[in-house]
């Protein structure tokens, strides 16, 4: 035994050194601040530090609770994440069946660039592109003046935050979104569409029948995906396409923890924010899990 | 291929609508390329559209001639590179002795890899503890929390999975070790899943935001996106080097236009290289998991 073990380190070693770094990252960037979102249950303070700043139980969920900005911000999270699941999910799904359809391969690879290349683009540069567009004299207002509207600053307009944000995820990620998809139908046994065209099955039966029902246990992952981050929706893109005249619409959970636990430092009202809020995304991620493996026996586990 | 006359119309329809989306996706870029291209009468006069009116390079050149764009351009050019390279070694050295039965610790690393993916931490104790560990206001910030993604290493971990094992057993008994197998026989054969993962961490690397907002003060260390959105939202930074008002040919709107072009053209040159690679290897990622 004791020689299987010695046999086992001298050629094994190098596989736990290389390991090393990786883990050592893993705890310092991930488990320490992880296990860090217990001072939402303590009053930090800097100079006391983690381990002596007094215990305080749920003081700051209550606080957190009771408070009417957090009512406000709470609200808008929830109406946007909302529009991102029912009006931004599906758009990759639909364009992945409908690009999939397309056999001539140079034009499929054309379109297929032009879709993904927004998703490589920064939220600040998506945001200063959409400022552009409608500004006073950019497009949006050219275009609208044509039949004779009113110029519109739509930015500087709390009734077209939110259309505006559903547009923006959909123009930047959407045709990123296929990627997944495309690559779920290519795997669909090609056997099947042979048959179902035996039998005169239309191409649009075909995909309601075959590609569409074999798609649906990747979309239940990734809607179950979205739904844990469903109210996570990104600090960047809202912080830049936010304007003074749109904070009431537009302040979500992260900005405003951005503004209180980074800005003003209240640290432990901050974290328990966020912490709220990934206490939220799990609940639902569960209940969701069961729903779907109740309805068809996919799910995450 | 048998195809019935209103199947071929329903995928001419297809075909045109998806056109159509293509050009709708692209027409704000190409928006923003003429605005920076056209002279500032033009557009303050609602003429530009789609393409250059009053044709002229003045807001590209005034926008060349900004130092402290350029500083900031070069800083994020030096910190992606570095900080790519550095993620592949760090993701290659994880993601090595994971894809290896032999390994004892893997399964419970593979398993706390996943929790790292799915729980995120709160902001505010992220904050303090890169804070805690000396990177506030250091350049350093721009790299190192970037050096390893959960959701790549999960990508890498399954590219080397289904590499040929029969090759690697050979190479063991030769008395190859595990290092020398990894860096000169792995590597050179995942060329796909490196130019993957570098477009992936690349990409974030350059585009950073939220990171050098929360750490850097010293505005020496501004990335570029930080002093691009300088330049998007605050006038006078923008016209700062405008020598005097009267007789420009630019505005703010164009030198916006232009900056916003600036930081994307990097991205567009580097795209067609790695665009074979990266549908491939995301697809590899998805599949999986």
């Amino acid at each position: 035994m004791k020689e299987v073990a010695f046999y086992r380190m001298k050629v094994y070693w190098p596989l736990y050194v290389m390991a090393i770094p990786g883990i050592v990252f893993l705890i310092i960037f991930k488990y320490i601040p992880l296990a860090g979102a217990v001072i939402a249950f303590k009053d930090y303070s800097v100079f006391k530090g983690l381990i002596d700043s007094p215990w305080v139980g749920f003081k700051h969920f209550e606080t957190l609770l009771e408070h009417p900005d957090f009512a406000r911000v709470f609200g808008n999270t929830l109406i946007l994440g909302f529009l991102k699941l029912a009006l931004v999910f599906p758009v990759p799904v639909l364009l992945a069946l409908m690009i999939n359809e397309i056999r001539k391969s140079a034009l499929k690879k054309g379109i297929q660039t032009a879709l993904y290349i927004p998703h490589f683009l920064s939220w600040v540069i998506v945001a200063g592109i959409v400022f552009d567009f409608f500004s006073l004299s950019g497009l949006f207002n050219i275009v609208i003046g044509w039949f004779g509207f009113e110029p519109l600053l739509a930015m500087q307009e709390s009734e077209y935050f939110r259309p505006i944000y559903v547009l923006s995820s959909i123009w930047r990620d959407a045709g990123w979104g296929t990627v997944v998809y495309i690559a779920a139908i290519s795997a669909i046994d090609p056997q099947l569409y042979e048959s179902a065209m035996m039998d005169g099955a239309s191409k649009f039966r075909q995909i309601r029948h075959i590609t569409f029902p074999l798609l649906l246990p990747t979309v239940l992952v990734l809607f179950l995906l979205e739904i844990g981050n469903f109210l996570d929706l990104g600090f960047d893109q809202v912080y830049n396409l936010i304007t003074p005249m749109t904070y009431n619409v537009g302040d979500i959970l992260d900005t405003y923890v951005f503004r209180t636990g980074i800005q003003q430092a209240q640290y432990s009202f901050a974290t328990a924010v966020g912490l709220f809020q990934s206490i939220i995304g799990l609940i639902l991620v569960y209940i969701f899990n069961r729903m779907s493996k109740k309805v068809s026996d996919g799910g995450l586990w | 291929m048998f195809e019935s006359r209103s199947e071929k119309i329903f995928v001419s329809g297809i075909t045109i609508v998806l056109i159509l989306l293509s050009v709708i996706a692209l027409i704000p870029l190409l928006s923003v390329i003429s605005t920076s291209l056209s002279s500032k009468n033009a557009v303050d006069m609602n003429l530009v559209t789609l393409w250059p009116k009053q044709f002229t390079f003045d807001s590209w050149s005034y926008i060349i001639d900004r130092p402290d764009l350029w500083k900031s351009f070069f800083l994020t050019l030096v910190t992606t590179v570095i900080g790519t390279v550095l993620a592949l070694l760090m993701t290659a050295l994880l993601a090595y002795p994971l894809s290896k039965s032999e390994f004892r610790w893997g399964s419970v690393i593979m398993i706390s890899v996943v929790i790292a993916m799915i729980f995120k931490a709160p902001i505010v104790p992220y904050f303090l503890t890169i804070r805690g560990i000396g990177l506030y206001d250091n350049p350093l910030v721009l790299i190192i929390p970037h050096i390893l993604n959960p959701f790549n290493l999960i990508i890498m971990r399954t590219f080397f999975k289904q590499f040929s094992k029969e090759l690697e057993e050979a190479a063991l008994l030769e008395g190859c070790g595990y290092f020398r197998m990894l860096f000169q026989l792995v590597l050179p054969l995942s060329k796909a899943v490196l130019a993957t993962l570098a477009l992936f961490y690349g990409v974030v690397l350059w585009n950073q935001f939220q990171h050098p907002l929360l750490f850097l003060q010293n505005t020496d260390w501004f990335p570029l996106q930080i002093k691009i959105r300088q330049f998007i939202t605050d006038d006078n930074v923008i016209m700062a080097g405008a020598a005097s008002t009267v007789d420009l040919n630019y505005n703010e709107r164009t030198l916006r236009a232009a900056t916003v072009i600036f930081a994307i053209l990097p991205i567009i040159m580097v795209y067609p290289f790695l665009q074979k690679y990266f549908v491939k290897g995301a697809m590899i990622g998805s599949v999986k998991g």
